[in-house]
């Protein structure tokens, strides 16, 4: 993958931000099943706590996407060296709004985007707008991995 | 079925035990979910299993329609590995024994 910069509306974008890392770092009880049934309580435990700090470092680097530079210009820089990393913390983030947020909305009308915003409430309306935005960044980050990018 | 070896020794039994629940083989399988995008699934089965572009978009869409696709068998150990990566990145997995084995 290409280095690529990507130039983003920081007026847009920064509202959507605030919402995310309000979710970033909370530990989600669906994590917590994840750990296979039959190990013991420590290896649970110890699971689930690599899962926790692998999360978290995959945090910090989406969320340090959006430094300085994209406050003054709305640029951020994706690369080989965050690639991956944003890939995950942006899946984590979409399955955490769908377990919150976006709870009340049912699967079909998700997936298809078939979202009527105007009977929803501002909270909602902003979650669902970072749930787009996120994969828009995945599909994105997708491409360059695969080189497809001239494609788009 | 646990057999254990020594009778007269507790430790050696829970070992033996132990041995025997997780011997075998084991099937990791992947579980739909309605949030992960479907190029991103295909994406990390690439990337976790080695498996070429239509290996893993043949995974990908029986767990889209099936709600599920057994993507690796084999050792316990070697599955639990696959488990926690495929967590790492998102997707829900689970562990199940292979009856067949």
């Amino acid at each position: 993958m290409k280095r690529i910069e990507v130039k983003l509306s920081v007026s847009v974008v920064a509202p959507l931000l605030d919402v995310l890392k309000g979710l970033a770092y909370e530990a989600s009880s669906e994590d917590q099943k994840q750990a296979p049934r039959d190990i013991d309580s420590e290896f649970r435990d110890a699971w689930n706590q690599e899962l926790l700090e692998h999360q978290k470092t995959d945090m910090d680097v989406l969320f340090g996407l959006f430094n300085e530079q994209f406050f003054v210009d709305g640029s951020i820089i994706l690369d080989p060296t965050n690639a991956e990393p944003v890939l995950r913390a942006s899946a984590m983030l979409r399955l955490r709004l769908r377990e919150t947020v976006l709870g009340d909305i049912n699967d079909e009308d998700l997936e298809a985007g078939q979202i009527h915003l105007e009977t929803l409430p501002d909270n909602v309306v902003r979650a669902f707008m970072g749930y787009l935005f996120l994969a828009t960044i995945q599909e994105l980050v997708i491409k360059h991995i695969e080189g497809k990018s001239d494609e788009a | 079925m646990i057999i254990p070896l020594a009778k007269s020794n507790p430790s050696t039994e829970t070992q033996v035990a132990v041995q025997t629940q997780l011997s075998g083989s084991w099937k990791v399988v992947v579980l739909n979910d309605p949030v992960n995008l479907m190029s991103y699934v295909v994406l990390v089965f690439r990337k976790v299993f080695g498996f070429d572009e239509s290996t893993a978009r043949k995974h990908m869409l029986e767990v889209h329609e099936q709600g599920r696709s057994i993507v690796w068998v084999g050792l316990r150990e070697k599955a639990e590995a696959y488990v926690f990566t495929l967590h790492q990145w998102h997707l829900s997995a689970v562990l199940e024994r292979d009856e067949a084995y």
